[in-house]
């Protein structure tokens, strides 16, 4: 990605405008020069002036701006700056893509379902006044109950950050029957967090009594924590020269925040990053490759349209992976349920419908196509991914 | 920065890349830095709507000085020719020499500007390069807050797109006052005005002409229609002479058409003519004006958000996401989403791709497939945890079976 490229060639651009600018200011300077001094001899002149004098002052000054040529000047430096600004734009055109609308398709989004995603994305985001003003100004109906949820989140969120522990506190023990059944400590987490801030913030009597009344609790699930919880009393104030010094870490704090934020989402039933954010990264990811099949497959305008499922695979991150896919090596078609994957007896698996062909139809005995081993249907295990 | 692709990242000189996945046998390897720049070459929007701006400006400023020059010029060849008195002649090269004074200073105004807008240009340049491994999400986050203007502003919700742009202090990096400058236009035309539309027009006179542009023309013919609506015949025809009569050389099939409504009345009945009374020309011309808005800015006709989008729920979209278990981290699990692209294809796969139910971690080489005596898979990480904290046993998430960690056998999925 030559960007250097594109910088320079503004930079060009930039320094001749700066040039043909000051060319303008001199030419205009010029001209003004010699006007003012023909007026000062007009006016000098003026008790022996005569007609003729005013005459041929006027024509000399004519004949010198006509030397000067101040028109010819300006063109000159502006057509040096053209060729820099269409320069510029040709680079523009070689280092990016000059049309990424070329794989769009002629559907229509419903623009309410569109407009209500982004309130959603907003609220996710605690980007409130925007969802606000953009409900307004859509005519959308507002998702109250969600944006209620969302606003509940991002309070706590915003009090974890300045330090103040306590909403999240209230809603981990108002939740904390299913924070346990998804084996989620977050309740311990923020105690510890707590514990540590009075360590370092108070005394250590005060850390202790919280330690009685708030860690107790999780002694017995979590007896190695709450171990090494009680070690750090014996470094109140030098908690840094501790061997416990990595509990001071700041990242801590993220940590939790993410934590919540994870949980606070998964109980909504939604999922713990912003689906636009994620559709529109996998745009991001994929566009180059459908940029390139829309190119490769320009004639068949009709068969771009109409297409139900894409020719060539577009690769996007592991991140983007949320189900399983079988692709069987022999007959490269994805499995469902109607043509499971198999699994052969040597570890090796096929689709159900290339070991139907393989064995003629479960007749006969077949060869796995990686190893040799020989298999039979009724070998054969349905796999569930 | 130039970011060129780096080899994929087992090999041990890259050691930046964040996320080396083992890819199956076949498929291309795509290195987190080669994506970042695949991705950087689709901002071409990003950089030429100011520097387009920045071109207008230029070309506009020019021009001021240029026709202030030339009356100034002509202005002492008048004076030179003519016969004043001396007073008079004194006192017209005063009004010149003022004149080219006026000039210098709105050349210093339209400098600033210049400069101004060069900045903008800058800045931008400079985030492209800012992107690097370390501060990808966030720059991806200002990517998505970007794209999410563009689409206020051409969904003309301006108030949205002012407080999403001021609320992540993204005002240089998105072009809000390109499009402020259409939203005169467009407001003039919902209220059936056409003035500022044609002064538009006359401000880019030249590039119009390039893409062999109508706008103008339909402009026109929609005044005249008005003229006829109001009944205002002779001015009608009168307009056509002045005004629609240079277009007649290209579009006469049209402007015969049009013309011909001076024979109807505005509630004339006739379809063919009725349509050109209805307001919905109006709506016609908006969208007309919004498209050679967007070519002249070289900016794509549609959204930004509906063209990464489609690309993305394509690409995401599979048939295991209309299920009722599809995983909630899946944007189509979600039912607008799964309406958006119904009508888009689904994605397609070449190499197998399993993914935990468990742990949700792609199950490949390195972490294998494991069967259980039921068919059902899980990953070698997940089972190995699960017998450890069990006593060696594996229970079944899904159809609860327990059975020993040695009952399971490997998978081998290419």
């Amino acid at each position: 990605m030559e960007l250097s490229t594109v910088r320079d060639a503004f930079d060009r651009v930039a320094k001749k405008q700066k040039v043909s600018s000051s060319k303008s200011q001199e030419v205009i300077d010029q001209v003004g020069h010699e006007i003012e001094q023909t007026v000062a001899k007009m006016q000098s002149t003026q008790d022996s002036s005569t007609p003729v004098d005013q005459k041929s002052i006027l024509a000399a000054l004519k004949s010198k701006l006509n030397t000067i040529s101040p028109q010819n000047q300006l063109e000159g430096s502006q057509k040096e700056l053209n060729v820099n600004l269409n320069k510029c734009s040709k680079v523009l055109e070689k280092v990016f893509n000059p049309d990424i609308s070329k794989a769009y398709r002629n559907v229509d989004f419903d623009i309410h379902i569109l407009n209500q995603i982004i309130a959603n994305h907003f609220y996710r985001e605690g980007l409130f006044d925007a969802a606000d003003c953009l409900i307004k100004e859509a005519g959308e109906p507002e998702a109250i109950s969600l944006k209620c949820q969302f606003v509940e989140m991002h309070q706590i969120i915003e009090a974890v950050r300045s330090r103040n522990l306590e909403p999240a506190l209230n809603w981990v023990s108002a939740n904390r029957e299913k924070l346990t059944q998804v084996g989620c400590n977050l309740e311990l987490k923020l105690h510890t967090l707590c514990f540590v801030d009075i360590l370092q913030k108070k005394s250590r009597s005060e850390a202790l009594n919280y330690a009685r009344i708030n860690l107790a609790p999780f002694a017995s699930v979590h007896m190695y924590e709450v171990q090494k919880l009680m070690g750090c009393l014996l470094w109140a104030g030098k908690l840094d020269k501790s061997p416990y010094s990595d509990i001071t870490d700041i990242t801590h704090w993220e940590k939790l925040v993410d934590e919540l934020i994870q949980q606070f989402c998964s109980f909504m039933g939604q999922s713990s990053s912003s689906a636009l954010g994620v559709a529109i990264a996998a745009g991001v990811e994929g566009l180059p490759t459908l940029l390139k099949l829309a190119n490769v497959m320009a004639v068949k305008k009709q068969e771009w349209q109409a297409m139900k499922q894409l020719p060539v695979p577009v690769d996007l991150g592991k991140e983007f992976q949320f189900h399983s896919i079988f692709v069987c090596p022999v007959s490269r078609d994805q499995s469902n349920d109607d043509n499971p994957p198999m699994l052969l007896p040597c570890g090796h698996v096929l689709c159900n419908q290339s070991i139907v062909k393989m064995s003629r139809k479960g007749t006969r005995t077949f060869k796995c196509p990686y190893c040799p081993q020989d298999a039979s249907v009724s070998e054969c295990r349905q796999l569930y991914l | 920065m130039e970011i060129d692709a780096l080899p994929n990242g087992n090999s041990p000189a890259a050691t930046s890349t964040p996320s080396p996945a083992t890819t199956p046998a076949g498929s291309t390897p795509v290195s987190k830095a080669g994506q970042l720049s695949e991705s950087l070459k689709l901002e071409h929007q990003f950089l030429r709507v100011p520097f387009e701006h920045y071109k207008k400006t230029i070309r506009a400023n020019h021009r001021v000085v240029e026709k202030e020059m030339s009356s100034v010029i002509s202005g002492v060849s008048q004076a030179a020719d003519g016969d004043l008195s001396q007073d008079d002649a004194v006192s017209h090269l005063n009004s010149l020499v003022s004149r080219l004074q006026g000039l210098k200073r709105k050349l210093e105004e339209g400098n600033l500007a210049e400069h101004l807008q060069a900045q903008r240009c800058k800045a931008r340049i400079d985030h492209l390069e800012s992107v690097d491994l370390e501060n990808v999400a966030e720059w991806n986050n200002t990517r998505v807050k970007r794209i999410l203007v563009d689409y206020m502003l051409r969904m003309s919700y301006y108030e949205t797109a002012i407080k999403l742009a001021q609320s992540s202090n993204i005002q240089d990096l998105v072009d809000i006052d390109v499009f402020q400058e259409a939203k005169k236009v467009i407001d003039a035309l919902r209220n059936k005005e056409v003035a500022p539309a044609l002064a538009w027009c006359a401000d880019n006179k030249s590039k119009l002409k390039r893409s062999k542009s109508k706008f103008e023309f339909q402009l026109r013919l929609q005044e005249f229609i008005e003229l006829v609506r109001d009944g205002n015949s002779m001015r009608a025809i009168t307009y056509t002479r002045k005004y629609l009569a240079p277009w007649g050389a290209t579009h006469l099939k049209e402007l015969q058409r049009v013309f011909a409504t001076l024979a109807f009345r505005s509630n004339t009945e006739c379809l063919q003519y009725k349509a050109l009374f209805e307001p919905k020309q109006w709506d016609f011309l908006m969208d007309q004006f919004k498209q050679e808005f967007c070519r002249i800015y070289g900016m794509t006709l549609e959204p930004l958000l509906n063209i990464y989008m489609q690309a993305g729920l394509s690409a995401l979209k599979t048939p295991f996401c209309y299920e009722d278990d599809c995983p909630k981290e899946d944007p189509l699990s979600q039912e607008s989403f799964r309406k958006l692209a119904s009508p888009l294809p689904f994605s397609k796969q070449h190499h197998s791709k399993l993914v935990c139910y468990i742990t949700k971690e792609i199950m490949d080489t390195e972490n294998p497939p494991l069967v259980l005596p039921n068919g059902y898979v899980y990953s070698t990480k997940a089972l190995e945890e699960m017998a450890s904290k069990n006593n060696g046993n594996i229970t079944c998430p899904r159809s609860g079976l327990v059975c020993d960690y040695s009952e399971v056998v490997k998978a081998f999925i290419s």
